[in-house]
């Protein structure tokens, strides 16, 4: 499994790429929405994106629309990850094309249980972080 | 650092975030990045006394739109570091850079500031960080709405929320 962690913290990057990869995901790492599509074009297509709201250059929510956008990455699984926490907003990007919502602060548990309902884990795996 | 505002009086829900709410949000926060046996205490600390000490990382995020006012986050240079350190995970804190710090101290008021806009009126929108090494200068067009000062291992920390007079 691969994925692609996308925010403007690198502190935040490493806190979620030290989760991932205790899962035995291959990880990528993108600063904001245009350095993931980047990627994305370049060919690293993940199983996964785990896309902060809030960034320079391209917001996550732009970035989910520009992917939904492109049929050959439809079967990427799109998770936020990020502080914005408005109604409204959340809405949106569930409508655009995201499949989860976490909200920032979060636990390495709530990522485990988001990946378990998405099918990008097993289980059995739960006890990886413990 | 200067704390810049681009506030819309006119536009603008006065209300101010309950004390003890931003508190636990606060708790929150630190104890994700920080680990769950990283309790932050209480810290008595006259009224109007400026963030006392010797070096300070500080960082802001503003909220505009339904309600509006600023967030600051300001921290001990050696928890600013400490911070950075675990949240990297590098070992020491010698080693952490200023880079790591400036980027670190911002993702925590980027929390922490996303959580207090979660508890007012909107819709509303949060800036990106805005973070410097020393401590945090507001204009004269912002009164404190709320003050918490807090310490980590007996360093100060203090998160404070101001909005337009």
């Amino acid at each position: 499994m691969r994925a692609m962690i996308i925010d403007d913290s690198r502190a935040m990057r490493s806190i979620l790429r030290r989760i991932v990869s205790d899962l035995g995901f291959e990880t990528c790492e993108a600063g904001h929405g245009q350095e993931a599509l980047d990627h994305l074009n370049a060919g690293f297509v993940p199983d996964v994106c785990l896309i902060d709201w809030n960034m320079p250059v391209m917001d996550g929510y732009t970035f989910i629309t520009e992917v939904r956008a492109n049929p050959e990455w439809r079967d990427i699984t799109l998770m936020m990850v990020t502080t914005e926490s408005e109604q409204r907003n959340i809405v949106r990007a569930l409508a655009a094309g995201a499949h989860e919502y976490v909200i920032k602060p979060f636990t390495p548990d709530a990522i485990v249980e988001k990946l378990e309902l998405l099918g990008l884990l097993q289980p059995a795996q739960d006890g990886a972080l413990a | 650092m200067n704390v810049l505002t681009f506030f819309d009086p006119s536009s603008a829900d006065l209300e101010t975030p309950d004390p003890e709410d931003v508190r636990m949000l606060t708790e929150d926060v630190w104890l994700a990045l920080l680990g769950e046996d990283e309790v932050l205490l209480p810290r008595l600390v006259p009224p109007g006394s400026p963030f006392d000490a010797a070096g300070v990382w500080s960082a802001t995020v503003t909220v505009t739109g339904g309600w509006q006012g600023v967030v600051t986050v300001e921290l001990d240079e050696d928890v600013a570091r400490q911070l950075t350190g675990t949240m990297l995970d590098i070992p020491g804190t010698e080693t952490v850079a200023d880079g790591d710090v400036a980027d670190a101290v911002g993702e925590l008021v980027n929390m922490v500031g996303g959580n207090v806009k979660s508890l007012m009126p909107g819709p509303s929108t949060l800036s990106l960080p805005a973070v410097a090494a020393g401590r945090a200068a507001f204009p004269s067009d912002v009164t404190e709405a709320c003050r918490l000062d807090l310490a980590w291992r007996g360093a100060p920390v203090r998160v404070s929320v101001h909005i337009p007079q």
